[in-house]
């Protein structure tokens, strides 16, 4: 007898699903329902269903990646909302797949095409990659740092880098000046050196790093140094030898 | 800003106007002095050339080598009464060598040299305080196209953020999701697939883009949330809890359209939807005086430090302070043990 998974976070979605191939496919056994990625790998190795019925927006782990962990050990049919660039992937790679809300003739096709067995495509594989690659990438573009995590009073503030004007060594601190305050955190200039992008800010002094938007002016001063003057702050901070090259063509 | 002393040799030096300036005042006043008193032309050149550069350079010289308690003006001004005579004395040390103070003795010579000194005044301070005037008006000018240029980019971000309101448009991802939920409970004969799908239309029509949000209200925009965190609800039973608090004393308040469902649309679907286990949203407000604050908090996953802002925030500050002032500011905090509370602080000022 087939057997049957299907993997959806919306509970509503998962029992109509259920109702329309029980009234298809009557013969289908259904097993539990899985409402996330790990779930569905779980139920996966416990009941080696034939086919699974996966949504590609799913908590814990999104439907590409559960797919890329399950293989070709069952026959997959991807449910999606709305991710074209997945409709269009499947599509070229001859991969079964339903847009929701789940149209019943569709789902027949489905579903006549299931019973016979043909085998998924040769492409999954690499239609899979493709999109892990797609979905990762539109997650994070760029690991940059982009909030600054700092106690203000008792609360953690989380600011954004664009609203800070400079970060300065304080003693076993790194002072954060920004738009709307100062705050004390623990990470170094050294490892905020690293972590923010170097298109938005440059380091201009062993214990200085700043916000190339705050700066108002640069001024040149004796043996290769410099001094910059910000836009919305009193301070003026120093450019060593070592860091003026940043400010040469300015 | 700080008047921190700027040290910079090109900043000593004049400028080619300046110099310019001088060399013409110089020429001219050589020519008059050498037709009036018949002394040949070079002598006449030599002198007021000599004390005209020695000036000049004092003159520039001043600004950046001040002590700070000195003004620039008073500073520029010593120096040149300074100069003046000292400049005077080196010239005759440079013609007469080491009998200048015999040479000085002659009464002729001496009224000579104090006519030098007082000409090299005259047109010394004439030329510094048409020098200073140009440089305030230049100054003011700056500012002034400072000013405006701020103004302009206020003025820009506003409408930049005013347009992508009018672009943003419905989530496909949840339009589709959300009519895939109803068509269930409509297949499946629920006596709730009418009242939902009811506020799927009240949502819809409060989401449209729209021009003028002049008349929404407080009131207006918290009835939004609420029918989008049921319509959320109905998605994710098991995931999400939420609160949205009355607040019958704000209701009135003129408040941007979407400001608060753009921060709950951010809890759901970057805090409770990755979210496993999910979470719990409470969107509240409280009055002090005349500063309000309001806030939309999660217990969802949390903020990677590396999370893309979006435009969303930003773009909703924009217009905070459009809406009431430069005082207006959004705060972002962490919760514990995980989660996000975003603030939103301003002054409605008079009583809508």
């Amino acid at each position: 007898m087939t057997t049957a998974l299907i993997a959806d976070d919306e509970p509503l979605l998962r029992e109509r699903l259920r109702s329309l191939l029980t009234q298809l496919w009557p013969e289908l056994r259904l097993i539990d329902d899985a409402r996330n990625g790990p779930e569905t790998l779980e139920l996966f190795e416990q009941h080696r269903p034939d086919i699974v019925f996966l949504d590609i927006h799913m908590p814990g782990l999104n439907g590409i990646d559960t797919a890329r962990a399950l293989g070709r050990r069952a026959h997959l049919v991807f449910v999606t909302a709305y991710e074209q660039y997945a409709v269009q992937a499947f599509e070229q790679g001859a991969i079964d797949y339903l847009v929701k809300p789940v149209d019943s003739a569709r789902l027949a096709d489905t579903v006549e095409r299931l019973r016979t067995r043909k085998q998924g495509s040769d492409t999954l594989h690499a239609v899979l990659d493709q999109l892990a690659g797609h979905m990762a990438q539109r997650a994070q573009p760029r690991a940059w740092l982009q909030w600054i995590k700092a106690s203000v009073g008792t609360s953690v503030r989380l600011i954004p880098v664009d609203q800070v004007h400079f970060l300065r060594a304080d003693d076993k601190y790194t002072l954060v000046a920004w738009e709307e305050g100062e705050a004390l955190i623990r990470k170094s200039i050294r490892e905020l050196s690293e972590e923010l992008d170097p298109a938005r800010f440059v380091q201009t002094h062993r214990s200085v790093i700043v916000n190339l938007g705050s700066v108002r002016e640069v001024v040149r001063g004796l043996n290769e140094t410099a001094e910059l003057h910000l836009r919305n702050h009193a301070a003026v901070l120093p450019v060593s030898r070592n860091y003026l090259h940043h400010f040469r063509q300015m | 800003m700080t008047t921190t002393p700027i040290h910079s040799y090109r900043t000593l030096l004049p400028t080619r106007r300046q110099v310019l300036t001088v060399a013409v005042v110089v020429a001219l006043l050589s020519w008059f002095l050498h037709a009036a008193s018949r002394t040949p032309l070079h002598i006449v050149l030599a002198h007021i050339g000599f004390m005209g550069s020695c000036l000049l350079m004092a003159y520039s010289a001043a600004g950046p080598l001040r002590p700070q308690w000195l003004s620039l003006r008073a500073a520029r001004l010593l120096a040149l009464v300074v100069t003046a005579p000292v400049a005077a004395l080196a010239m005759a040390a440079i013609m007469q060598g080491a009998n200048v103070f015999s040479y000085l003795r002659s009464i002729k010579n001496l009224s000579g040299y104090i006519m030098l000194v007082l000409v090299a005044l005259v047109f010394g301070l004439v030329l510094s305080t048409l020098s200073m005037r140009g440089e305030r008006r230049q100054r003011e000018r700056a500012d002034r196209l400072q000013g405006e240029l701020e103004k302009n980019t206020l003025e820009r971000e506003l409408l930049d953020a005013r347009l992508r309101l009018l672009q943003a448009q419905i989530e496909p991802h949840f339009l589709f999701n959300t009519l895939a939920n109803v068509e269930a409970l409509v297949a499946s004969g629920s006596p709730n697939a009418g009242p939902v799908l009811r506020q799927l239309i009240a949502y819809l029509r409060a989401a449209m883009p729209r021009l003028n949000d002049a008349d929404a209200t407080l009131g207006t925009e918290l009835q939004l949330v609420r029918t989008y965190l049921d319509l959320m609800h109905m998605r994710m039973p098991d995931r999400l809890q939420y609160d949205v608090a009355n607040l019958p004393a704000l209701a009135s308040l003129r408040f941007p359209a979407m400001a608060l469902l753009t921060l709950v649309e951010n809890a759901v679907c970057h805090g409770i939807d990755p979210s496993m286990a999910g979470g719990r949203i409470e969107v509240g407000g409280e009055r002090h005086d005349d500063k309000v604050v309001l806030w939309v908090s999660d217990t969802g996953v949390g903020m990677a430090e590396t999370a893309q802002p979006g435009t969303g925030l930003s773009n909703l500050r924009t217009r905070l302070q459009a809406f009431y002032g430069a005082d207006a500011h959004l705060d972002v905090h962490e919760q514990q043990p995980h989660g996000v509370r975003v603030e939103l602080h301003f002054q409605p000022g008079m009583p809508a």
